[in-house]
């Protein structure tokens, strides 16, 4: 009788939340597959969209379109856990967008295979095959591939 | 090359306003040495407090050392589980998991002989006539149904039968 219960527990809570204007801009951009980004103070261009410069706090300006590929700085590799989409281990990633001057925080994907990651990889959005205004329409980065120019149109949108 | 091209605000889309942001945690609840022993008790339909040495605060349920001074409690008990209605609340907003359709009552029960409060819900008696120091007793679940949880106590009730309206079963 000296030792402890234990027992599995489940704490859930169905949150719907509001987003910022600008960030409702950017989530609706990817329901269209575009990757959208905002100027913020001095000209630093700023992906994914925020509603204010984090350094200077002050309102971010207007809108850009980016292309959906960029460039790995840091990462971390990670088992997938039953929320994520992807079946085999994967990295989160701060990948910085082509033209912009900050980071973006999303999974990148090299088919379970850490060795073919590393900071300088270059890296294009794999979107999902239903969008739906999400920061989950990217499902993740995945590297570009040697036979495809890394600044072309949209992946998705092709038929 | 620049891959920064101006958007202007014709051809931007219409602001996403709400996201899906569910929070959802998988984990293991540990119950320690010292709560075990009421849970265990609870599986048996026994109310087990515990009796600190140094200060005489009698707890229900009881941690392994007193929250005052830290001595390690004196061994359980039995006590009856009646008690009086210290505060309570009447709730009126459904939920998801609720176990009693609204509006009922939970209540904090000051536990004959403990010092302490314990909250569960107040049935078989309509809100309005709940009342601060109100007596009542434990209702135990079906035997098949105990298990080592404060849920095999399904509800408390009036003790004097006269102020039960028999309309509440959770
Ligand atoms: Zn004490």
């Amino acid at each position: 009788m000296s030792t402890s219960l234990t027992a599995p527990y489940t704490t859930a809570f169905d949150f719907e939340r509001t987003v910022g204007p600008r960030i409702g801009v950017f989530l609706a951009g990817l329901r269209e597959r575009r990757l959208l980004g905002v100027r913020g103070s001095r000209g630093r261009v700023l992906c994914p969209v925020a509603e204010f410069d984090p350094v200077t706090a002050e309102a971010t300006g207007d809108y850009v379109e980016l292309d959906p590929v960029g460039t790995v700085t840091a990462w971390t590799w990670v088992d997938p856990r039953p929320a994520d989409p992807l079946d085999s281990p994967f990295a989160w990633a701060l990948v910085r967008i082509d033209g912009a001057d900050d980071s973006f925080f999303h999974r990148v994907d090299t088919g379970g295979d850490p060795s073919l990651l590393s900071s300088g990889l270059r890296v294009r959005v794999r979107w999902a095959a239903e969008t739906v205004g999400s920061i989950e329409d990217i499902v993740c980065f995945e590297p570009v591939t040697d036979d495809e120019p890394s600044g072309s149109a949209p992946s998705g949108s092709a038929p | 090359m620049s891959s920064v091209r101006p958007s202007t605000a014709t051809d931007l889309p219409a602001p996403v306003r709400t996201i899906s942001a569910p929070f959802h945690v998988d984990y293991t609840y540990v119950a320690g040495v010292g709560r075990s022993v009421y849970l265990r008790g609870m599986a048996e339909r026994r109310f087990l407090a515990r009796r600190c040495p140094g200060c005489g605060q009698v707890y229900f349920p009881a941690p392994q050392h007193c929250a005052r001074c830290l001595q390690v409690l004196d061994p359980p008990f039995e006590i009856p589980g009646t008690g009086a209605v210290s505060t309570f609340c009447i709730v009126n907003l459904p939920f998801p998991g609720q176990l009693v359709e609204p509006p009922y009552v939970v209540a904090y029960i000051n536990l004959d002989g403990t010092g302490n409060k314990l909250q569960h819900r107040v049935l078989e008696v309509a809100p309005g006539d709940v009342a601060v120091g109100m007596q009542v007793e434990p209702v135990w679940t079906d035997d098949d149904r105990l298990e080592p949880s404060l849920a095999s106590v399904r509800y408390f009730r009036p003790a004097d039968p006269a102020l039960r309206d028999g309309g509440h079963d959770a």
